[in-house]
């Protein structure tokens, strides 16, 4: 059940990213086809079997897993920046890209290697089950680690979420708002793994659950709005489109 | 409410008897499918009964009331007010009157007079009916009357829209001509619904200059509001497209 999440998501990623190549030849809107391909390796890595065979090239010292703290952080970035200024979220933009943004990027990440660097992180193992079973101190650090890893994250979609819900009431076309009521729920999700240290153990599952349909809603919201986009540019441009 | 296909089938009967559903669409204009769609959902819509009644000569609106939840329809019809009828005059009609009273040579040339009324309905023909019989309660009756939401009996005002089972709800709760609102949303046309003809050009006649203006001031009024508000959503989907398309 959760693998086949963790890969149908995978898959939508990879084919939302590859959708997006057209645009990329275009140079129109390129960084959506980069954050989308930063997310697709990312969940790849976040994958048991493509973890291990990574994190083996790289030491197999779990660098892989900081490394995609860092595709995550980066992937997310650029994605809600887009999204804050397409749904003319200036207030977004500004909590993302302004001082404060800037601060809590900085000041997470530090948390975030200075966790990653006092660990004994020998022997490759996704979500660092096993650095954490070692001893006390590296479980305590791969706890804060996971906090911070999960920290920008909520940050920057909390920041987002305002504009979202916006949008959903706004006299938007249809589709619009379903594609902003699905970034929402992703927007909500994401913040909500915050409180992953409360669930009980025997519940571990959810984790995964909140984590993946988050992604999903990010995927198909931002899939959503092309297919609008194109039919759109359908109605109201017929001519160039025909012309090649 | 569409109406009942067992009731309609008896109607069509007693319309004509030897017609096939194919021969009825033909005649009335209903595409084949569509009619065929309908009855084996067992929803008729209205727009159905009216297309076959205009096939066979039979007055719509005398069709419809031959429906048991448009009874009333079928009897004598009252007058429409001068407020009904002026809200069923184009906004365009009326600059055109305002132009033409204040000069009179001026516009078409060579004396060949105003152009007539275009028929019913026009771009805000629902709204402007509603609001020409509203006693300020109006909807509030129609909302407990039918049970339908003010927000999605507004929605509909908005959009120019009115479902005919609204449109005689709303008549009948004004205690107005059960058929106006049936004109107002482009079901049936004024003579359908028994309006003496030129019956709203008498009335926009017999409006002076004032009240002709300030009519068509609210109607700009109300036009550019929504224009405005149409082209502030058409930019914010544009923002989108650009930043995410």
């Amino acid at each position: 059940m959760i693998e086949m999440l963790q890969w149908t998501t995978l898959i939508a990623s990879g084919a939302a990213a590859l959708s997006r190549i057209p645009n990329l030849v275009r140079r129109k809107n390129r960084s959506i086809f980069y954050a989308l391909a930063l997310l697709t390796l990312a969940i790849l890595l976040s994958i048991d079997g493509p973890y291990l065979a990574i994190d083996a090239l790289l030491g197999g010292a779990n660098v892989a897993n900081l490394l995609l703290r860092f595709i995550i952080f980066g992937a997310i970035f650029f994605l809600a920046l887009r999204i804050a200024a397409g749904f003319g979220d200036s207030r977004g933009i500004q909590l993302i890209r302004g001082r404060t943004g800037m601060l809590a990027l900085g000041l997470i990440s530090t948390v975030l290697v200075v966790c990653f660097v006092l660990m004994d992180t020998s022997g490759s193992s996704a979500g660092l089950v096993h650095v954490a079973a070692k001893n006390q101190q590296n479980a305590l650090l791969v706890e804060y680690y996971g906090a911070a890893g999960r920290a920008y994250p909520a940050y920057v979609c909390l920041a987002i979420l305002p504009g979202m819900l916006r949008a959903i009431r706004s006299p938007l076309p249809a589709l619009l708002r379903m594609s902003a009521a699905l970034l929402a729920v992703g927007s909500i999700a994401i913040p909500l793994s915050l409180l992953f240290p409360l669930v009980p153990p025997g519940l571990g599952f959810l984790r995964f659950i909140v984590n993946y349909t988050a992604i999903l809603c990010f995927v198909v919201g931002l899939a959503l709005i092309w297919v609008a986009s194109g039919r759109a540019g359908r109605k109201h441009r017929p001519l160039p489109a025909e012309r090649h | 409410m569409p109406l009942p296909a067992k009731a309609f089938q008896r109607w069509l009967h007693g319309v004509a008897p030897d017609a096939s559903v194919a021969d009825v669409a033909r005649a009335s204009g209903v595409k084949r499918t569509t009619l065929a769609q309908q009855l084996v959902r067992g929803k008729v819509a209205e727009a159905t009964v009216v297309g076959i009644s205009r096939a066979f000569n039979i007055n719509p609106v005398a069709a419809l009331g031959s429906f048991e939840p448009y009874r009333d329809l079928g009897k004598p019809p009252i007058p429409p007010t001068l407020q009904e009828l002026v809200s069923q005059i184009a906004t365009a009609d009326l600059l055109h009157a305002i132009i033409s009273r204040t000069e009179p040579d001026a516009g078409t040339g060579k004396g060949t007079g105003p152009p007539g009324l275009s028929a019913p309905p026009h771009a805000t023909s629902v709204k402007n009916w509603v609001d020409a019989i509203d006693d300020g309660e109006l909807r509030h009756r129609v909302s407990t009357a039918t049970g339908v939401a003010p927000q999605n009996y507004s929605a509909q005002l908005t959009a120019n829209r009115l479902a005919p089972e609204l449109a005689v709800a709303t008549s009948r709760a004004a205690g107005v001509g059960l058929a106006s609102g049936l004109v107002a949303a482009g079901l049936v046309t004024e003579a359908e619904a028994g309006w003496p003809p030129g019956a709203r050009q008498a009335a926009l006649d017999s409006m002076t200059d004032g009240e002709l203006t300030v009519l068509a001031g609210e109607r700009l009024q109300a036009l550019g509001k929504t224009l405005r508000r149409q082209e502030h959503d058409q930019r914010q989907t544009e923002t989108i497209w650009e930043n995410l398309g």
